[in-house]
């Protein structure tokens, strides 16, 4: 069994009550999805994607084809009790507070109390919800009912993730948090099937995507593949010393091999703006009646002093081998890339000690842009917002292999 | 079984935190206290006590109906409407345990409610003497009429089938059948005229009812004839001369007397119910009773007695607390089925809807004797077609109103374990079963997230 999910022509025709009207949600469809892997479904509204999973999950029933998951069917308890499954919004009982609801999944999973209250506990914390965990989840706000949402999903510490628009209603640290905790359960051997038209989300930690159109795949394949632009090339420049005379020299070496280029100073993005603002504010115990967004998921993965940990039950498939495009987007856009220059050309750029410029060059063939490698990105946003230390950093990745060693408790 | 339970309570903190049970459990609180202070009945203390008995018993019935009803349908159809099924299904749960735990959930609630206000009511009816100044007399007459659990003997109907068809033969050979009428209504009319002569007896002549296995709780106690008369012509008085003889008559024919037959002469008004007490001892050691009437030759008149109220023997066969018990069963078999029916509404209806068509199966049931008989009269002339179908589907909706339990326990009635045992052989081994498989049918096979409008 190679595939984690496959699809197999699925097919889904919604008609009217006289059998009329009839709309291709989805058609054809033969998806494959391996072990271990994050696989984006991209599309624009009504594309299919939330009827592909219903389809996948039992919910929907395909009109022609076959949807199978773990080579069975998605309405098998066996089956099951391996998935975490987070729907478009996170539909909960409104009258639970945040401990019961997570409670009553538990113990739909047949959890024994002492399990169930300890991964209670661990993803409230996670999640940011523990001080809130005796309010009623109908009065949380949309995106503290997405974070408990998700708690749900991992009560189970499932092989295979389905998240359908994640990162609905979530404030960029909410956002982050999920895109973090999606990189580190994929290091751990998880299967995750992301579905979102939210781009920015899919790019930063899919292997793989599809672009579904008309309930059509559009097209498939490796993010970096797809994204990666032959005809241009990029220069990062991580130096604060560079001289005008020396971008003047660049301009006109790039201007000698017939291409043009412009040399800005890089924009600080919006979220790395918002997430530092938020954490200093945090810095100084400002009080909050919503979710205490901290460096929670980073902190909670990446810990391995915990006894039983989340760790222990969430993530416990063996590490996998890292690849690339399983990284984050680093927010310190000079440090996340990692140019490999042409030698002769770096000498050349980097003799005078000059303030720090970014080149952007068009047909110059100096250096390729490149899909940050995870060892390199391995240092969470947060942490290195909140002036975590690089020792500790590397204390969370011997955490993270030995808790994969380890196996779940 | 873990996620039966689960979801049985989640159902249990629905209706509780939803506030639907809040309502029901309020308006009871009231009004059943209430009811025991301002209801007088007749004036009697067993008049009070039964005006309470049936209006309390009658509401508690009927609120926790409704609630059973409303707590089940919202229930299903909120986690449909709101999509937390979603959710839910896609955990290691089978469409079947989801059902099976709300149903659960509903039942165990509903019973927890029905057994609080079946205590309270209880409690009202036993001190309710104690601060009523009652007489002596009346205390006697509500031990022997009301706190107690008097099985009821009555005549059994008498086949005269061969009779009638004897007769028919007859007058049809003999031309005195009239002409243009069916020989289904003939054969009535004649069928009601042969059971009215098994009930009747002319001046001088004599009428024996025989019983078996009368076994009554204590054989010190006493045992009631309850009897009305009626007439052909009516006495100038309006009253009948009658002799009654009870006992074991096979004691005369076998010459040793065990057991006293007892006789007593009585005059009485006609068309009116008279209880007479006889002391228990009357009884054969093998359960076996015998009672007579002579129309004695004073009267000018043929006496009959009326077959739904004719006669009667009643004793005391079980505790008043045991057939309260029993009533409160009975209460509690109905709202079983009433939520397995909702479950079945709410797998392919919106809670509107679905709510509806519960209540319409409610008043249906709770009217089901008058709809039956409406139904037979109206459907004489399509007898056949009526027979093989609409009659099954009627035969197949619960029938509440033919087991009342506030019935027993304002006549003081023996409802008794065997009656109770078949009640719920048919309510709910067989019906609410029935509609139990068909609402798993429809979830199971039903598309979750298909919008139904």
């Amino acid at each position: 069994m190679e595939h984690a999910i496959e699809t197999f022509s699925l097919t889904k025709i919604f008609t009217d009550w006289w059998g009329r009207n009839r709309v291709y949600a989805v058609e054809d469809l033969n998806l494959k999805i391996k072990y271990n892997e994050v696989f984006g479904l991209l599309g624009p509204n009504g594309s299919g994607k939330t009827t592909t999973l219903k389809m996948l999950l039992g919910l929907l029933y395909p009109t022609k084809g076959k949807a199978a998951i773990f080579g069975g069917d998605g309405t098998d308890p066996k089956i099951n009790a391996r998935i975490g499954f987070l729907p478009e919004e996170s539909y909960l009982y409104k009258y639970l507070n945040a401990r019961e609801t997570l409670d009553f999944y538990g113990r739909i999973f047949g959890l024994p109390a002492k399990v169930r209250k300890m991964r209670i506990e661990t993803l409230l914390d996670m999640v940011g919800l523990k001080t809130v965990a005796n309010r009623p989840v109908g009065t949380f706000s949309k995106g503290m009912a997405r974070r408990i949402g998700l708690a749900q999903a991992l009560i189970n510490d499932p092989d295979l993730l389905i998240l359908d628009e994640p990162t609905t209603g979530l404030d960029p640290i909410g956002t982050r948090q999920i895109k973090d905790l999606v990189i580190q359960l994929a290091k751990r051997g998880k299967t995750i099937l992301l579905c979102s038209h939210l781009l920015a989300d899919v790019e930063d930690v899919c292997d793989r995507i599809a672009i579904l159109y008309g309930g059509k795949i559009q097209t498939e394949g490796q993010v970096k593949d797809l994204l990666l632009q032959t005809d241009k090339k990029q220069i990062n420049i991580n130096s604060g010393s560079i001289t005008d005379i020396t971008t003047e020299k660049i301009k006109r070496l790039i201007k000698a091999d017939k291409a043009e280029c412009e040399i800005t100073s890089p924009m600080e993005k919006l979220e790395t703006f918002f997430i530092k603002t938020v954490v200093a504010a945090q810095q100084q115990d400002k009080s909050t009646s919503g979710a205490v967004s901290t460096t929670q998921i980073s902190d909670f993965l990446a810990s391995k002093s915990i006894e039983e940990n989340i760790l222990d039950k969430l993530v416990s498939a063996p590490v996998s081998k890292p690849t690339e495009s399983t990284t984050t987007e680093k927010v310190e856009l000079l440090k996340t890339t990692e140019p490999q220059p042409d030698k002769q050309l770096l000498e050349q750029l980097t003799k005078p000690a000059e303030p720090v410029k970014t080149v952007s060059a068009d047909e110059t063939e100096t250096t390729e842009p490149q899909i940050p490698e995870l060892e390199k990105n391995e240092k969470n946003i947060l942490e290195q917002l909140t002036d975590r230390s690089a020792s500790k950093n590397d204390n969370t990745e011997q955490t993270d292999t030995q808790t994969g060693e380890s196996g779940d408790a | 079984m873990h996620s039966i339970w689960a979801v049985a309570k989640n159902t249990i903190r629905q209706a509780l935190r939803m506030k639907i049970a809040a309502v029901f459990i309020i308006l009871l609180l009231v009004l059943l206290p209430v009811m025991g202070l301002i209801t007088t009945g007749d004036g009697t203390l067993k008049g009070r006590l039964q005006t309470f008995i049936s209006y309390s018993m009658s509401l508690t019935s009927l609120l926790l109906c409704m609630f059973t009803i409303i707590a089940t349908t919202f229930s299903l159809t909120n986690d449909i409407k709101q999509k937390q099924i979603f959710t839910v299904l896609t955990k290691p749960i089978r469409r079947s345990q989801l059902l099976i735990g709300k149903l659960l959930g509903v039942t165990i609630l509903s019973s927890a409610l029905l057994a609080l206000f079946s205590v309270i009511i209880y409690t009202i009816v036993i001190y309710t003497p104690k601060f009523y100044n009652a007489s002596q007399d009346e205390l006697k007459q509500v031990n022997n009429e009301f706190f107690t659990a008097r099985a009821s003997l009555t005549p059994t109907d008498i086949d005269v089938t061969d009779e009638v068809n004897k007769l028919y033969e007859k007058l049809e050979r003999n031309g005195q059948i009239p002409p243009n009428t069916s020989p289904r209504a003939v054969k009535a009319l004649l069928t009601m005229q042969k059971k009215l002569e098994k009930r009747a007896a002319e001046v001088g002549g004599e009428l024996l009812w025989e019983f078996n296995n009368v076994k009554p709780l204590d054989p010190n106690q006493s045992i009631f004839v309850k009897f009305k008369y009626d007439v052909a012509v009516n006495p100038p008085d309006l009253q009948i001369y009658g002799r009654w003889v009870i006992g074991d008559y096979r004691q005369i024919q076998s010459g040793k007397i065990e057991t006293p037959i007892r006789y007593f002469d009585r005059k009485d008004l006609i068309r009116t119910v008279y209880e007479v007490e006889v002391p228990a001892d009357v009884i054969a050691e093998d359960g076996f009773l015998a009672v007579g009437f002579i129309n004695t030759t004073l009267n000018d008149t043929v006496v009959m007695f009326p077959p739904k109220d004719g006669l009667e023997v009643l004793y005391k066969a079980d505790t008043f607390t045991a057939n309260f018990i029993r009533a409160a069963l009975l209460i509690l078999l109905r709202l079983v089925f009433l939520a397995c029916f909702a479950i079945l509404a709410s797998t392919f209806l919106s809670f509107p809807v679905a709510i509806l068509l519960c209540l319409t199966i409610f008043s249906t049931a709770t009217v089901s004797t008058f709809i039956v008989e409406s139904f037979d009269f109206m459907s004489e002339n399509v007898s056949a077609a009526y027979r093989y179908t609409l009659k099954p589907i009627i035969q197949l909706l619960p029938q509440f109103d033919k087991i009342s339990p506030s019935k027993f326990l304002i006549h003081g009635q023996l409802l008794s374990w065997s009656m109770l045992a078949k009640v719920a052989g048919i309510m709910i081994c067989i019906k609410a079963a029935l509609v139990l498989m068909l609402a798993l049918l429809i979830f199971t096979y039903r598309e979750i997230a298909k919008v139904i409008i």
